[in-house]
């Protein structure tokens, strides 16, 4: 501007110097001194207006290019208005904290997000880079720094990264940091700006879904999601499958996406249980089957599987999660047990008739034999030595009988329906089974010490209660002590619909420590005694037990045996 | 006494002891016996036929069964003397006599309504006092 104020004027002063000059030269020529005053004045007039004109056409130039320049920077200053209000608007919105870094200086500053996001003080916040890089997670310092220097150094075009980034407590939150570059004019970085967003949430949330996916992808059981509904009253079809269904299925996994679970079913599916999950579907309810499936190589498999609907925070149901479970070794063993159960059954019926077949060929000739030597009593026999012979055939015949009917009440015993429960009068019981041995009571004169207490009537198998009581009684004046009178102590008392019966005698005892688990076995024989046939207890043992009830023994050698017996007293 | 009776059982000392013991106790004037059910059901067709010839033949009173027999036994002949055909004789009661210890046939015995009694092996002549009184 100065040097064309000045070219103006030089121009100025040199046209004008010319003109004069040109001027003078003329006069001096053409003129006479007479007219010199007309002609120097009119000269100048035409000088003024000359240069009066020129004036006026470079003002008037001026003027239009200034007013043009002032319009374009008050256009400038408004945009850098514009956007510095721009620029606090966003600073003050974005919940970014946004640093500014000058590079050739190494300082750095921080908008209020150090402070509001991580915690920092103004006068905790260090200006330069060196405390930004402090803060970084030492296991990401490395690998950020070598990033963000290749940056500066401008090998890479964009930069971006994700870090952790320790706060003012101490705590690390995940940061992802952008940033961008200021260069001179020589390509140089000489500023860089960044925002850093706290993305600690995200990344927690993400780790959390890491894990609850291993859930799907590592669990054996095999797990598919379901689309919420079909159209077409089918399954819906399959959206997801976790690698243990491929496994269990033999499908690969864009095989079974977009299928219906159907198609993993054919001939030998249950379509009832099929129809079961459908409905269950339907009805937005959850269900479990077992149903056969096929593998892709069509073998058939087992798979127990539940329909469980998943709603979405809308409460609209938006898919189904089906759980299911190989269980094909499961039902295999289930069918062997079963198979296994039956023949048992069978074997069980087969040997039980065979029992009674045996027991009846062998009472009936042994009846033919009992009812000979009846009608033989009615005869008179002379012959003494045909006399001894018949009585010791007499005698063998009836402990052959015996036995066979003591077997038979085993078998009988052991088949459980025989067992019909009635309401028996304690005293009742007692007396009849009094009774029956009035004659050993009346050798043996034991003092038998009943007591009931206000159990009057038990709900039991009549016939097996006074066996048991019975057989319990003989023992005990079978077993009885020479050295002192016998003495029997029966207690019955009743504690929740259990009625407990002890029986205590002062015989003889058993050696339990060597007999154990012998007691209430079958054929056991603990005393030589010849009318012992060892089958006493196991009577009892299995007549308590058809009952549901049970037998325990306390005894000690020469001091006497106690029994205690539970019935249950069913109504 | 009764007239007559029908013993039914394959075992001849069986038949014996019941022949000597229904001798002894006079239970009944006559005995006849059949060797299993067929044998017994022949009696009865045989008895039908000559009823109808209008000659007045007499019935058993009494039937003693065994239940195990050869060819056909006792359940079977029960079954078959239900019928139609042999109704002319189901006033006749029936007594079994068997060794059976089968709790089941027991029970099943009830199921026919002439079995009035079910008796253990051997008979015997307390057995045949107790019988006179109930029939």
């Amino acid at each position: 501007m100065k040097n064309k104020t000045s070219q103006i004027i030089i121009i100025y002063i040199l046209t004008s110097l010319f003109i004069a000059i040109i001027s003078f030269k003329l006069l001096k020529n053409f003129t006479s001194y007479i007219d010199c005053y007309f002609f120097s004045f009119i000269k100048d007039l035409l000088f003024i207006i000359l240069t009066g004109l020129i004036f006026r056409f470079i003002l008037s130039k001026n003027d239009k290019r200034n007013s043009l320049f002032f319009e374009d920077l008050k256009k400038i200053n408004e945009k850098i208005k514009e956007s510095n209000e721009k620029y606090d608007i966003v600073a003050k919105a974005t919940s970014d904290t946004i640093w500014d870094w000058k590079i050739p200086e190494d300082h750095i500053t921080w908008n209020k997000g150090i402070k509001s996001i991580y915690g920092y003080n103004q006068n905790q916040v260090g200006n330069n880079s060196k405390w930004w890089f402090n803060n970084l997670h030492p296991e990401d310092s490395i690998k950020m720094s070598i990033k963000l220097y290749s940056f500066i150094e401008q090998k890479t075009e964009k930069w971006q990264d994700e870090y952790r980034f320790k706060c003012a407590d101490n705590t690390y939150k995940y940061v992802l940091d952008r940033g961008f570059l200021l260069k001179d004019k020589d390509g140089k970085a000489i500023r860089m700006i960044g925002a850093i967003q706290d993305i600690t949430k995200q990344k927690e949330e993400e780790n959390r879904l890491k894990l609850l996916e291993t859930v799907f992808t590592e669990t054996k059981d095999s797990i598919i999601i379901t689309e919420a509904g079909s159209n077409e009253n089918q399954i819906p079809k399959i959206v997801f499958a976790n690698p243990a269904y491929t496994i269990m299925s033999g499908y690969d996994h864009a095989e079974i996406i977009g299928k219906s679970p159907v198609a993993f079913m054919g001939k030998n599916s249950d379509t009832q249980q099929i129809e079961k999950l459908l409905s269950a579907i339907n009805n937005k309810t959850e269900c479990s089957i077992e149903i056969i499936c096929y593998k892709k190589d069509h073998s058939e498999y087992w798979v127990r599987l539940s329909f469980i609907p998943v709603y979405n925070l809308e409460q609209e149901l938006s898919h189904w999660i089906s759980i299911q479970r190989d269980i094909s070794e499961e039902k295999k063993l289930e069918k062997e047990k079963e198979q296994l159960i039956r023949e048992l059954t069978q074997n069980n019926k087969d040997l039980k008739q065979f029992s009674y077949i045996t027991s009846h060929n062998l009472r009936a000739p042994l009846s033919n034999l009992t009812g000979l030597l009846n009608l033989i009593e009615d005869i008179s026999i002379d012959d003494d030595e045909l006399k001894e012979i018949l009585t010791g055939f007499k005698i063998s015949t009836h402990l052959l009988n015996e036995t066979i009917d003591d077997l038979a009440k085993v078998i009988t015993i052991k088949d459980s329906h025989s067992v019909h429960n009635e309401e028996i009068f304690i005293s009742t019981v007692f007396k009849n089974i009094f009774n029956q041995i009035s004659f050993q009571l009346e050798t043996f004169k034991p003092e038998i010490n009943l007591n009931f207490g206000n159990v009057v009537k038990i709900n039991t198998n009549k016939i097996y209660f006074e066996s048991i009581i019975l057989n319990l009684l003989t023992n005990a004046i079978k077993y009885r002590s020479e050295d002192r009178k016998l003495h029997i102590d029966i207690f019955i008392v009743e504690t929740y619909n259990t009625i407990l019966l002890t029986f205590k005698d002062n015989g003889i005892g058993i050696d339990l420590d060597r007999n154990k688990d012998k007691i209430f076995g079958l054929y056991q024989r603990f005393h030589n005694y010849t009318d012992s046939k060892g089958l006493g207890l196991y009577l009892v043992k299995s007549q308590i037990e058809a009952m549901g009830g049970s037998i325990s023994i306390e005894s000690e050698i020469n001091k006497g045996t106690t029994f205690t017996l539970t019935f249950k007293n069913q109504l | 006494m009764l007239d007559l009776i029908l013993c039914i059982d394959d075992d001849p000392i069986a038949l014996m002891l019941i022949k000597k013991n229904i001798r002894k106790v006079n239970f009944s004037k006559e005995i006849v016996t059949a060797q299993n059910g067929e044998e017994a059901l022949d009696f009865f067709k045989s008895l039908n036929s000559t009823q109808s010839n209008s000659t007045i033949n007499i019935q058993p009173q009494l039937i003693f069964l065994d239940l195990n027999m050869p060819v056909m036994g006792g359940w079977e002949f029960l079954d078959y003397f239900n019928n139609d055909e042999y109704s002319n004789f189901n006033n006749i009661k029936v007594i079994v006599l068997s060794s059976t210890i089968d709790p089941d046939d027991i029970e099943k015995s009830k199921a026919y309504p002439m079995v009035i009694d079910f008796l253990p092996k051997p008979i015997t002549t307390e057995m045949l006092f107790y019988l006179k009184t109930k029939i």
